[in-house]
């Protein structure tokens, strides 16, 4: 294996244990409290009629992506990291709006009582999607180059 | 390609599934049907209300900040409009208490719908005026009136929702 190739797979493997353990744990915290959690949601003002529904699916699906990343088997690992830059993208989407529009909310980020939603939280964010399209490319099927064939030529 | 968005497909529909389900035995699960946001209304009986006028209730900033995303709830500001530009809570109507007539009608007009109202000002005390005048003009019995106790000053220092800087969308004073 080449250092460049090892590098990449420590890379990987750290990317997939942080997020995987982020979402886990981000998705534990939400599941302890569902009402609480769709309140929060129902407060981004984005789509609050279906926030009951988020606060029930969200923290299992996180806890599935979260899981899937670090023990799934291989071919499971790369869905559950598009799973998690789509999920990333989502929270992206809904703490940007909250910025712009200045409201000042909690952010609901790790079940109830978080912080207030901040540019701060905005950057976090970023560095979550960036993490996963970094995760989601470094893993990507690769070709395997076919070798020179053994032997020396005949004639 | 067409395998991973299948499968991240089959991931995140597993993941809401088992979330469904896992919410119908969870002990403080959302429901689904009936959801409405928390809020710590106390009802008022139709004859308490037709007896009596409702009483103007005082409101902790927490209390407060359980009605925010209550569609039946409406906050006013009753400070000046410098200082509902420097920070207001969030979606809150700004009607001080030197409105003319006409704003105080425009602020009645936008209660249509509601079913509580909270008004604040620097202190508890400030927006007292403005709520009694409210629910003496209001001719809403079946509204309940507050005010945030400890006034915006308290509401900041709780850390809870706010908007701040000047208002561009606002026309007048009463649109938040």
């Amino acid at each position: 294996m080449s250092m460049t190739a090892r590098v990449g797979a420590i890379v990987t493997g750290l990317l997939r244990a942080g997020l995987g353990g982020l979402l886990a744990i981000a998705g534990l915290l939400k599941l302890r409290e569902p009402s609480v959690f769709a309140t929060e949601i129902a407060n981004y003002q984005l789509l609050p009629g279906i926030a009951p529904y988020l606060a029930a699916t969200l923290p299992t699906t996180e806890i599935l992506l979260g899981v899937g990343l670090v023990i799934f088997p291989t071919r499971w690992r790369r869905p559950a990291a598009a799973g998690a830059l789509v999920f990333f993208l989502t929270f992206l989407i809904a703490v940007s709006s909250a910025v712009l529009r200045h409201i000042n909310i909690s952010c609901g980020c790790f079940g109830a009582g978080g912080e207030a939603v901040s540019p701060l939280t905005l950057g976090r964010n970023l560095s979550l999607v960036a993490s996963a399209a970094l995760l989601l490319y470094l893993d990507r099927p690769r070709i395997i180059p076919v070798g020179r064939p053994v032997g020396r030529p005949v004639g | 390609m067409s395998w991973l968005v299948l499968r991240t497909f089959a991931l995140l529909v597993g993941g809401a599934a088992l979330g469904l389900l896992i919410n119908v035995a969870h002990p403080h699960g959302v429901r689904l049907a009936s959801y409405k946001p928390a809020t710590s209304c106390v009802q008022t009986t139709t004859a308490q209300a037709e007896a009596t006028p409702a009483p103007i209730d005082v409101l902790s900033p927490t209390q407060v900040a359980n009605l925010c995303a209550d569609p039946r709830a409406l906050v006013v500001d009753a400070r000046t409009a410098e200082e509902f530009a420097e920070g207001h809570v969030a979606g809150a109507i700004h009607l001080p208490c030197a409105s003319s007539r006409g704003e105080a009608s425009a602020a009645l007009d936008l209660m249509t719908g509601k079913e509580i109202l909270v008004v604040y000002g620097n202190q508890t005390g400030d927006a007292q005026p403005v709520a009694e005048e409210l629910r003496s003009r209001g001719g809403r019995p079946d509204v309940r009136y507050a005010v945030l106790e400890g006034g915006f000053g308290a509401w900041n220092r709780s850390g809870f929702a706010c908007s701040s800087g000047p208002c561009p969308d606002c026309q007048g004073t009463l649109k938040p």
